[in-house]
């Protein structure tokens, strides 16, 4: 296992910071006014820079530890993760509605952030180690999503249908890529839609979720009320945007700005050019992650870099897609973007994982 | 161990493409959104940003031709609660609900509501007093604030005229609600963009727009000639204790209204105190009724105008005249035997008009009425006017000929009749008449809208008006007018005396009793119509509306200005030169109230007992008494004879 180490992927770590200080000032921007209360327009920037310095730091780390020692690690990681997840609904906090939250100190975690990286890692390792039985339903495709899965119901019972969403996604990318059969696939997409089907008709409050995106000056007050809140926002902008610090929204109309409404505020603020260079700043860093999973010396490496930067992708679509009102509303933080400790810190961690695989790259 | 392969490498690859194609997908969606949306987006948004807070216009006062307030604006405290500021909502709702008076449960509700700021119920324009103990209580959130109310100086005087307001200040009645759009003006307000809690977005521009306040509108009416108008009001009110009571005053010339009023009436600053039907009926323009024979001048003007008859022919009046197999009486039973024409419309002699009548034929004399404005509305800038009704021309024979000549079968207002005398009288042009004279700037006292005289048309000559002006100042030289004589001011009209119509049938014993008059007859200045409604005293037409007439003609004439005359006609009896007249009784035994009423409306009769007729009478018939004695009559149901 002596490879010989070259430096790691300019291109990821020049994006991943360009983005990372697009959030905090946008995080200040944006957070600025609902941080009065608190007496302190710095209260929520300030704690995005300490996250993202602990991050960074975390990134430099991981950057520097050669991904094997993950193999090692990733069963720990996983169990730890399923442990963390049933903790969380005994003694979690409930913050809107959902039981995701575990307090330590002043500063809460989030399990489910933690589960998926747990998941990318055993995944990888679970795939790179059967990948010959992967083409195979019962001994391949089974015990591989049953991997996500016990993760995903976990994570539904708190429930956060976001990062289920993005963990199962995640999870089905790597299998994809793996090798898994497309017959298998389709049977699969079957049955998602089913159960899709299934969990809107069980929880009627799902139903008004997905016509509220389709329509939502139905009802503008109730259900349509976040998304149009974030399209007055984004609308509004322009092609060059009201001017940093400019923004309307964020005055009260918009929901937690600084969080999964970031992209709003920042398309208010900065406009077409400010939203479209930040989506162009994902694009590059999906490409250098991809090749990084495609130049990879071993499968596992592959598999690795592509859950962790498959992972990013999915949270960019969906957020985007979520506050440009083209999905319904799913509570999903913006990588590098929305303020918040565990999603950011595990974030950076992770690309500090892609970047030490590029450094092993053919 | 390198396990990699090139499928798993093909797979990331079509990962990335599927990845690169939805993000260029959400830049197109995000390109759509800002661009294509974004204007349509804005507008909506700004809808939502954007808060006014009201200034309330002042509105325009109401003043007379000279500039006499009628209505204007006095400030009333109002309570306003500002839900943010408000410390313990539960114990301010209990203190105010005990000052105010109200449900402390509802002022809890209403002034807590997620507004800006809101009304405390019970609040609006309330006592200093009241006001005063609020702000004694200095609870925070609670302001009391000047709201304007409307303010009568001259109490009821014009109230049916003027109308009122509501709570918002809005016209209701009257020429508050006419001309409610000039009269409120333009509310302004600060404009600003808020945030979702309410307050001032900072560097969000505010913008003010001042209000603009109403116009004040000065009115054709001069207060000095309406307060005469009121005081005959009230003293027929008292006099005769009558159903109703009502006056007009008019430039015949202009059309302008000089005044106008009736009884019963109202203080419009507490028009809830009163039924509706005396706030909602302005009686001048909304009565309509058998006028009787003032209407007689419309007949003469025809006839003259046609060239049917002339002032100096000959006529004899045996006190009756057979139309179509029914004889239709005069007043006088007797007759006025050998007469003038002149000396017809002096007498008021029924025949002698039905003639006039049936010389017109019934197409030409109803032509003249619509000519002259009866069957349609004036359009007098009132609310509330009527059509009043006449005959259906297929269904009018020789007899609703007769009667219509002499003003029974017709259904007329009284501004109708204004309107048709004062064309009569004023060199034969139709007038429409008018209250609202001149608008003018509220700060500037600019004028910035003025109504002229609106001819209507032509309807006779003015040699034939002159004709008629000459007429009916001899009516009151030298007839059945003569109550209305003021030496000096030449004064021309008429007496009426129309028997009530209720559900298309005659009342037994009800009357309207009325009098039409102007001055001077050379160059009318004045048009002056009363009308009593059932009056309880039984004193009958000339004699309880014409000393009305004449007195509010004398005493605007002397507040006009306007010089006495020398070449007047010479009143037969001049009661100031010691001159006495006298008159014999006449029979009056064995007639029908009705006949007496419509007949013998210028002598003062006392009356006893109950029933349809006279069955006996003192002084008796043939006896000459001065002018002015009064007559005893006793009723009884009517003997066999």
């Amino acid at each position: 296992m002596s490879k010989s180490r070259s430096a790691p992927d300019f291109v990821i770590i020049f994006a991943t910071l360009f983005l990372l200080g697009i959030g905090i000032v946008m995080v200040y921007s944006a957070s600025a006014i609902v941080a009065q209360k608190f007496n302190d327009p710095f209260f929520f920037a300030k704690r995005q820079l300490i996250f993202a310095l602990l991050g960074i730091t975390s990134m430099y780390l991981t950057m520097n530890l050669d991904y094997w020692i993950w193999k090692r690690w990733a069963k720990i990681g996983f169990y730890a993760s399923i442990g963390l997840l049933i903790l969380v609904l005994v003694i979690g906090i409930e913050v809107n509605g959902s039981k995701s939250w575990l307090g330590i100190g002043a500063f809460g975690i989030q399990p489910g952030e933690f589960a998926k990286l747990g998941v990318v890692a055993f995944l990888a390792r679970w795939l790179s180690d059967n990948q010959k039985q992967i083409v195979q339903f019962r001994k391949g495709l089974v015990p591989a999503l049953a991997i996500p899965a016990v993760c995903f119901g976990l994570i539904m019972l708190q429930p956060d249908l976001g990062t289920g969403t993005v963990l199962m996604g995640t999870a089905l990318v790597m299998i994809f890529a793996a090798g898994a059969k497309i017959s298998h696939f389709a049977g699969l997409g079957v049955l998602g839609l089913a159960g899709f089907v299934g969990l809107v008709l069980s929880a009627p409050y799902r139903i008004k979720r997905i016509t509220s995106f389709l329509d939502p000056w139905q009802d503008p007050l109730n259900t349509g009320y976040q998304i149009i809140q974030s399209l007055y926002a984004i609308g509004p902008g322009g092609l060059f945007g009201l001017g940093l610090g400019q923004s309307r929204q964020k005055h009260f109309y918009l929901p937690e700005p600084y969080n999964d409404f970031i992209f709003s505020v920042i398309a208010e603020e900065l406009g077409f050019v400010g939203g479209s260079l930040v989506l162009l700043l994902f694009l590059l860093l999906l490409w250098r992650g991809m090749r990084t999973a495609i130049t990879a010396p071993d499968l596992f490496g592959s598999l690795l870099a592509l859950g962790i930067i498959g992972m990013i992708a999915i949270q960019v679509v969906i957020n985007v897609g979520v506050v440009t009102g083209m999905f319904p509303v799913t509570g999903i933080t913006l990588p590098f973007l929305s303020y918040g400790g565990s999603s950011l810190t595990l974030m950076l961690t992770g690309v500090g994982v892609l970047l030490n695989i590029s450094r092993f790259s053919r | 161990m390198r396990v990699s392969n090139v499928t798993v490498r093909r797979r990331i690859f079509v990962a990335l493409v599927i990845g690169i194609v939805l993000y260029t997908a959400l830049i197109t969606r995000l390109g759509y959104v800002q661009l294509v949306q974004g204007p349509w987006l804005q507008d909506k948004a700004l809808k939502l940003w954007n808060r006014n807070i009201p200034f309330e216009a002042k509105r325009g006062r109401i003043l007379d031709r000279n500039g006499d307030e009628l209505v204007t604006n006095i400030s009333v405290p109002t309570v306003m609660a500002i839900p943010v500021q408000l410390e313990d909502a539960r114990e301010t709702a209990r203190k105010l609900a005990v000052i105010l008076g109200q449900d402390e449960e509802k002022v809890y509700k209403d002034i807590t509501k997620r507004e800006m700021i809101n009304r405390v119920p019970g609040g609006r324009k309330i006592s200093t007093e009241k006001a005063k103990q609020i702000q004694e209580l200095n609870l925070p959130g609670i302001e009391v604030v000047e709201d304007t109310q409307r303010f009568y100086p001259h109490g009821t005087m014009a109230a049916h005229l003027l109308g009122f307001t509501g709570i918002d200040n809005q016209g209701l009645t009257g020429l508050e609600r006419l001309y409610d759009e000039y009269l409120k003006g333009q509310p302004g307000y600060v404009s600003y963009l808020a945030d979702a809690r309410g307050k001032s977005m900072p560097g969000g521009e505010e913008q003010y727009v001042a209000p603009v306040d109403g116009m004040d509108m000065y009115l054709t009416i001069d207060s000095t000639i309406q307060s005469f108008i009121e005081r005959e009001l009230d003293q027929a009110m008292v006099a005769y204790q009558p159903d109703d009571v009502l006056a007009i005053a008019m430039n015949p010339k202009t059309g302008e209204i000089l005044g106008m009023g009736s009884r019963p009436t109202f203080q419009p600053d507490r028009y809830k105190d009163y039924p509706s039907e005396v706030y909602n009926r302005n009686l001048p323009i909304w009565k309509t009724y058998e006028p009787g024979s003032t209407f007689k001048i419309v007949t003469l003007a025809a006839a003259l105008n046609e060239g049917v008859v002339s002032l100096n022919e000959g006529f004899y009046d045996p006190g009756y005249i057979v139309v179509a197999g029914k004889r239709l009486r005069c007043w006088k039973r007797q007759g006025h035997g050998q007469e003038t024409m002149l000396e017809v419309v002096e007498n008021s002699c029924n025949p002698g008009f039905v003639t006039m009548g049936q010389r017109l034929q019934k197409e030409r004399l109803f032509d003249y009425i619509k000519k002259f404005g009866f069957g349609q509305k004036t359009g007098i800038d009132l609310i509330g006017e009527e059509n009043g009704l006449l005959f259906h021309m297929n269904r009018v024979g020789p007899v609703e000929l007769g009667t219509t000549s002499f003003g029974q079968g017709v259904s007329v207002t009284p501004i109708q009749q204004m309107a048709a005398v004062a064309a009569a009288i004023n060199g034969g042009k139709l007038m429409k008449p008018y209250v609202a004279k001149e608008w003018r700037d509220s700060v500037t006292h600019d004028v910035v809208g003025r109504t002229l005289p609106t001819e209507v048309r032509q309807v006779i000559t003015p040699e034939t008006s002159a004709k008629v002006r000459y007429a009916l100042e001899s009516v009151v030289a030298r007839g059945t007018g003569n109550k209305a004589y003021i030496e000096g001011y030449r004064v021309g009209g008429k007496t009426g005396t129309a028997q009530k119509v209720k559900n298309g049938r005659y009342v037994n014993g009800e009357y309207i009793v009325s009098f039409i008059g102007f001055a001077p007859a050379d160059d009318p200045q004045i048009l002056v119509y009363f009308a009593v409604d059932n009056p309880k005293a039984l004193a009958f037409g000339g004699l309880i509306a014409a000393p009305s007439v004449k007195s509010i003609i004398e005493s605007s004439l002397q507040h006009m200005g306007v010089p006495k005359r020398k070449n007047g006609i010479a009143r037969e009896y001049n009661p100031a030169l010691g001159q006495t007249r006298y008159v014999e009784v006449p029979n009056m035994v064995g007639l029908s109230m009705q006949e007496v009423v419509t007949t013998y409306d210028t002598l003062p009769l006392v009356v006893s007992g109950k029933g349809t007729h006279v069955i006996s009478q003192s002084p008796a018939p043939g006896v000459k008494i001065e002018e002015g004695s009064k007559i005893r009559i006793h009723l009884g149901d009517k003997s066999a004879d």
